[in-house]
This record gives structure tokens, C-alpha cells and sequence, in this order.
């Protein structure tokens, strides 16, 4: 579904973000990013979803076959690529009904399906404008269910979310595991992986992964923090996990 | 009447003297010397220059250059061709309407009949005879006649218009529609209306201006509002590409009055759209909405000004301009709180939007306060499509042609939005959604 490989990215300022990223994601499985903050998580999430702002100067993306980086943002999400958004964008004026509607059959059209017309009157306010934090992620959740990506990478989703709001999106992702679809949720804390459980769990940290384990790696990581994972060989964690 | 040519004249306003001189004056007599007077405060002030503040963001020169002299309406054969341009622009439903095509009424295409007691509405030239008092108030120079010099022009050559009277207490729940229309001859039409809300009467109004080919509109309205009356006036322009639509407003509300003026300007060469509102009375309030499209080389201009004379009123304005190609936009609002008008509340907001690189948008808010005991504040922004919200959605699979219209349409959606009347609201929401998707970014 979806190979990483030796992935380098910059900023448009000439920082360098992620320096090496190695990520294998078959049909059906669940990968948990974790890594402290200013590791690379959501550089990563920006550059498979195609924002601008990013350079890739070296490595490669293959996305059920094909070179991820040939294909604008849109088309991306045409192929079944879904980011939710760690920060949704509030978007006053356009109607979450007429945004979800567009979007859906942007996808519809592109798969050559007839195009739905919904009612008008469900959902009538603006896109994210006046949703609490936990409201706002709901809605992330609510658009993935809609468009059902093949690939859905989940930014952050759990943060800012009080416990009951966590419950609600993680039940929202564990409906939408499918054997053809694969999920990378990337987290700061393991708490969001208490509910949806991971197939596998990678450590990024200072533009790598330095780890990579099954779900046993984020219970260890809670325990021990982030710092004894310094070393890129990873030969610490790994003894300690095992 | 070489009467006329004992005053001084600019020459630009020559050959309107000329046409003048052609007239027929089968009228009364009060009202060829009040046009004869108006034609000679025309001839003394030529058209404004760009040196004059409020004129100063509009290229008037092709008209000067090529003057469009007022037109002689031809009805019948224009008849069907209006029904045509009539199509898709008129609110659904059968409500009361006045066509007034080339600058005269159209009564095979308008419907005045059905209203309820204590109402007027008509052609203004039908109140000649059956109401002169409201003819009167209608022709007589208004305080702008002697300072703005199209208005002059209009007084002293205007064709017809529309009136609106209600009686004090009237209630109109139907929204009453006005359609201008212009059949395509090179010409100027020179309309002039009158709307007067007795007390605490309520009507709510749409007019829309449309046509083809090159002409020039000068319109110039007058509304009065009695204490606690309450007056919707949605203004929609959607004149050809190549016409010049000038239109003057000019409001006074009594005490508790409450006016909505709107404006959503969507067509037309160069387009000017003025209000200006007297705050006579005290507790009056008053909204001016409104929102302008222009792409290729249109111009579009909303200026306001809002005169707060008395104590306790308020103000409100939301003006958003969206400008691509090579356009230009401009938003010029002035509000004026008098020395012992206290307790005013008023707030401007202009915000703008500019696709590409060549396209100039000038927002001029102005505050001029001599109260001390005033709450008032205003703002202004000009800036381009946010690119986060871009992403968002391209990043839902919508193509960045599609999410760039959907970003601009809910740019323009707020002030529409504040249109109460449903029937209404959402027939300028469709208005807009049509121009937007020939939008030339």
C-alpha cells in the first residue's frame, strides 16, 4: 500500500526535517507514528498529503504502485489518500454539507460513479467555524467515513481531546479498519493507542525512525520517555523491549 | 430656452445642453425650471475629476470622451427582448414588480395591482396625476442635486422611476421588486424613485438593474422613513460589460427607523454605487451591506456615507470586495458623528480578496467623530485566498480550479447572508454563485 523509502524533506528556509524516513504499510494494518515534539510526525503527514511548503530532496513514495509525488494534493486524495488534519482549517462562508458533498464527488466523478446530490439542509454551518476542538476532530473522523480512503493518516488526532471526545474518534477509526485500507495514526502520547490498537508501532525521531515494534513499543515508551531513543541504531530500545 | 446658455459651462457638459435644447416641454412648469436649474448647476460642474475624493478611484473618461446622451425610449419593439433579460432575474414568485425598460415604465411587463390599502406603488410618472404631492417630493432637488453633479443631471433629465408610500402602520410581507432593464441602444437613462415608509411601516425591496450593449445609468433614489419604520432595500447590479451604471441613494430615517440597504455588485463596465444616509431621527439605525465582483478591466466602487445628527443611533457595515484580472474595486465609507450626537454605536468592516497579480483593490473606511460619548470603530483588509483552507480542501480530493471558487464564494456569502427575507437571500445567493462561475482569476 504504501513504501517509504530513504525519505529526505526540507523546508522552504532550507531545514532539513526528515533525513532518512524507512516505512513499509500493507493492506489492512494500523502503524502508530510516536516521537517527541519537533521530530518530523507532521512534516511527514504534510509531505504524503502533498502540501506546499515541503522539498522532498531525496528518496522515494510509492503509493499502491504508483510515485506519490507525480500526483497535486487533490489527486492524491482522488487515489484514496486522507490526512486529518492535526489543526482543521476553519472556513467560514462554505457550508460542511456543500464541502462534504464537493469532496465526495470529486472522488465519485474521478472513479467514474454518478454524483450524489445530499439534502441541503443537513449540517448547514460553516466548516469547522465556532466546532469545539473535540467537535473539529469529529468532523475529520466524520469526512474520512464519507470519502473512505484507502489511505488515511491521522495527525495528531487525539490531541487536544478530553477523554470522552477520544473515545468517540477512536470508535470512529477502529469502524473504519478494513482489510483494503491502511491507517497511520502519528501520536505524541500512547493514550489514542489504548483504543485503537496498532499493528505497528515506529519512533521517529530527529527526521528518522529509530524504532520500529509492535504495540508492546508504546507501552515502553510511555514508561521510559523518548530520550533513551538518541541513538539512531535503536540497540537500546531494543533490549529494553525485549 | 437660450436661457440656458447664460451660465458658464464646461465643455464636457455641452452636448447635454444641447439635448436639453431638444426636449419637449409638454411638462409643468415648477418642473421645467426645476430642470432647467438643475441642467445649469450640470453645466458648472462638468463631471468630476479624479482630483475630487470621491470620485477619485473612478476612470470616468470614456464617458467624457464618448458621451452617452439620454435616450428616447422605443417600447414595443423592445418588448421581447426584455422578456428575454427579464428571464432567470426576477425573484420567483408573483409578487408586486415594476419593469422600467430604457428608462420608462413597462406596463406589459410589470404588475402593480393587489396591494393593500394605504399603499402606493407605481410608475412615478403616474403620480403627475393621481398623487402630486409624492411627485413633487420626488422631482424637487435633493440636498445632492447641488453638489453631485450626476445627480444634478438626473434632476434635470430624468424620464421616470418608481414610488413607494406606505401609510403609517403598513405592513408589506412580499418583497416588492423593481427591474431596470435597457434594450441595447447607445444612450443614457436617467431614473429617479422615491420610497417613503410611513410610521412604523415595514416593506422589504429589490432592485436589479440589468441591460445590453453601451449605455449609461444615472440613478438617483430618495428614501424617507417615518419613526420606527423599517425599510429592506436589496440593490442588484448586473449591468452589461460595456455600460456605466452611476446610482445615487439617498436616506433619511426618522426616529427608531431602521434601514437594510444591500448591495451586491456583479456586472457592468464601471459601476459606482453611493448611499448616503441622514441619521435625522433619534434610535435610528441603519445596515449598509454589500459586496462587489469585477474581473477583466470592470470597475466597481461602493461609497457610503453615514451622517449621525441626533443622539442614539447605530451603524453598521460589512462591505467585501473580490477583484481579479486587471479590475479594480474600491470601498470609500465615511461616518459622521455630530457634536451632540451621543451614544452613536457604528461599525465598518471592509474586507477584500485579490486573485492574481494585476488586479487593485482601495479600501478607504473613515471615521469623522465630534461626540465624545460615541462607541465607534471600523476596519479594513485586503488580502488574497488563504492557502491553508486551499489545501484543506484540495486535500479532500476537490480540484484547486473548484476549492479556489468554493473559498471565494464563502468569502461573499457573509453580507448576503444577512438578508432576512429567505425568498430574497437566497435569489442573490444564485445571482452569485452565476457570476462566479464566469469569473476570469
Amino acid at each position: 500500500m504504501l513504501e517509504i523509502k530513504n525519505l529526505h524533506a526540507r523546508l522552504e528556509d532550507g531545514r532539513e526535517i526528515l533525513k532518512g524516513v524507512d516505512l513499509s504499510v500493507a493492506e489492512g494494518e494500523v502503524h502508530a507514528i510516536m516521537g517527541p515534539n519537533g521530530s518530523g510526525k507532521s512534516t511527514l503527514a504534510a509531505v504524503l498529503a502533498g502540501r506546499d511548503g515541503y522539498e522532498v530532496t531525496e528518496g522515494s513514495v510509492t503509493y499502491r504502485g504508483r510515485d506519490l509525488f507525480v500526483m497535486s494534493a487533490d489527486e492524491r486524495a482522488r487515489e484514496g489518500v486522507f490526512l486529518a488534519f492535526q489543526y482543521p482549517v476553519e472556513i467560514p462562508g462554505v457550508n460542511n454539507m456543500y464541502f462534504l458533498r464537493a469532496a465526495l464527488n470529486s472522488q465519485r466523478r474521478h472513479r467514474g460513479e454518478p454524483e450524489l446530490d445530499a439534502g441541503q439542509d443537513l449540517l448547514q454551518r460553516a466548516v469547522n467555524v465556532g466546532f469545539s476542538g473535540g467537535e473539529k476532530k469529529r468532523n475529520e473522523i466524520f469526512q474520512m467515513a464519507v470519502l473512505e480512503p484507502r489511505l488515511a493518516i491521522l495527525d495528531e488526532t487525539d490531541s487536544g481531546l478530553d477523554i470522552d471526545a477520544l473515545r468517540v474518534v477512536a470508535r470512529g477509526v477502529n469502524g473504519l479498519r478494513a482489510p483494503d485500507r491502511a491507517i497511520v495514526m502519528i501520536t505524541h502520547y500512547k493514550r489514542l493507542l489504548d483504543y485503537v490498537e496498532p499493528d505497528r508501532v515506529h519512533v521517529l525521531q530527529d527526521g528518522h525512525i529509530v524504532q520500529s515494534g509492535d504495540k508492546e513499543l508504546a507501552a515502553e515508551l510511555e514508561r521510559i520517555g523518548y530520550a533513551t531513543f538518541g541513538d539512531p541504531g535503536g540497540d537500546t530500545a531494543g533490549d529494553a523491549a525485549a | 430656452m437660450s436661457a440656458v446658455l447664460d451660465f458658464p459651462v464646461k465643455p464636457e457638459a455641452r452636448p447635454y445642453l444641447d439635448a436639453f435644447a431638444r426636449g419637449n416641454t409638454s411638462e409643468p412648469e415648477w418642473l421645467s425650471r426645476g430642470r432647467q436649474r438643475a441642467l445649469s448647476r450640470f453645466a458648472e460642474l462638468g463631471f468630476p475629476t479624479r482630483r475630487s475624493e470621491s470620485w477619485r478611484y473612478l476612470d470616468l473618461q470614456p464617458l467624457q470622451q464618448k458621451p452617452l446622451l439620454p435616450g428616447e425610449p422605443e417600447l414595443a419593439a423592445h418588448d421581447m427582448a426584455a422578456r428575454a433579460q427579464l428571464a432567470g432575474l426576477e425573484l420567483p414568485g408573483s409578487g408586486p414588480r415594476i419593469v422600467i425598460l430604457d428608462g420608462r415604465f413597462a406596463s406589459a411587463l410589470s404588475r402593480t395591482e393587489g396591494l393593500p390599502k394605504g399603499v402606493w406603488f407605481g410608475a412615478a410618472r403616474r403620480a403627475i396625476a393621481e398623487r402630486e404631492d409624492l411627485f413633487r417630493e420626488l422631482a424637487e432637488e435633493a440636498p445632492s442635486d447641488t453638489a453631485h453633479p450626476f445627480a444634478a443631471l438626473n434632476a434635470a433629465f430624468f424620464g421616470d422611476g418608481f414610488i413607494l408610500d406606505l401609510g403609517a402602520g403598513v405592513t408589506l410581507d412580499e418583497p416588492i421588486e423593481i427591474v431596470h432593464l435597457a434594450s441595447g441602444s447607445p444612450a443614457s437613462y436617467h431614473t429617479r424613485s422615491l420610497v417613503r415608509l410611513g410610521e412604523g411601516s415595514r416593506a422589504t425591496l429589490l432592485e436589479t438593474y440589468a441591460g445590453e450593449g453601451r449605455y449609461w445609468r444615472n440613478d438617483v433614489v430618495a428614501v424617507r422613513l417615518a419613526a420606527g419604520a423599517t425599510l429592506t432595500r436589496a440593490v442588484l447590479v448586473e449591468e452589461a460589460a460595456e455600460a456605466v451604471h452611476l446610482a445615487e441613494l439617498e436616506a433619511t430615517l426618522g426616529a427608531d427607523a431602521r434601514f437594510n440597504g444591500f448591495a451586491l455588485l456583479i456586472g457592468g463596465g464601471t459601476v459606482r454605487h453611493e448611499a448616503s444616509v441622514r441619521m435625522a431621527g433619534e434610535g435610528a439605525r441603519c445596515h449598509l451591506d454589500g459586496a462587489f465582483v469585477v474581473d477583466r478591466a470592470e470597475e466597481a466602487n461602493i461609497v457610503t456615507n453615514v451622517d449621525h445628527q441626533v443622539p442614539h443611533g447605530e451603524t453598521r457595515e460589512l462591505i467585501k470586495g473580490v477583484a481579479a484580472g486587471r479590475a479594480h474595486g474600491a470601498f470609500q465609507g465615511k461616518i459622521t458623528v455630530r457634536e451632540h450626537a451621543q451614544k452613536v454605536d457604528a461599525h465598518q468592516l471592509s474586507r477584500n480578496l485579490i486573485l492574481g497579480q494585476r488586479a487593485v483593490i482601495d479600501t478607504k473606511p473613515e471615521l469623522e467623530i465630534y461626540a465624545d460619548d460615541v462607541k465607534c470603530s471600523h476596519g479594513a483588509s485586503v488580502g488574497e485566498l488563504d492557502e491553508t483552507a486551499l489545501f484543506y480542501l484540495r486535500s479532500r480530493g476537490i480540484p484547486d480550479a473548484e476549492a479556489r471558487h468554493m473559498l471565494i464564494e464563502g468569502f461573499l456569502r457573509e453580507p448576503v447572508e444577512e438578508i432576512a427575507d429567505p425568498v430574497l437571500r437566497d435569489h442573490l445567493l444564485r445571482r452569485l454563485a452565476r457570476r462566479l462561475e464566469r469569473l476570469e482569476e
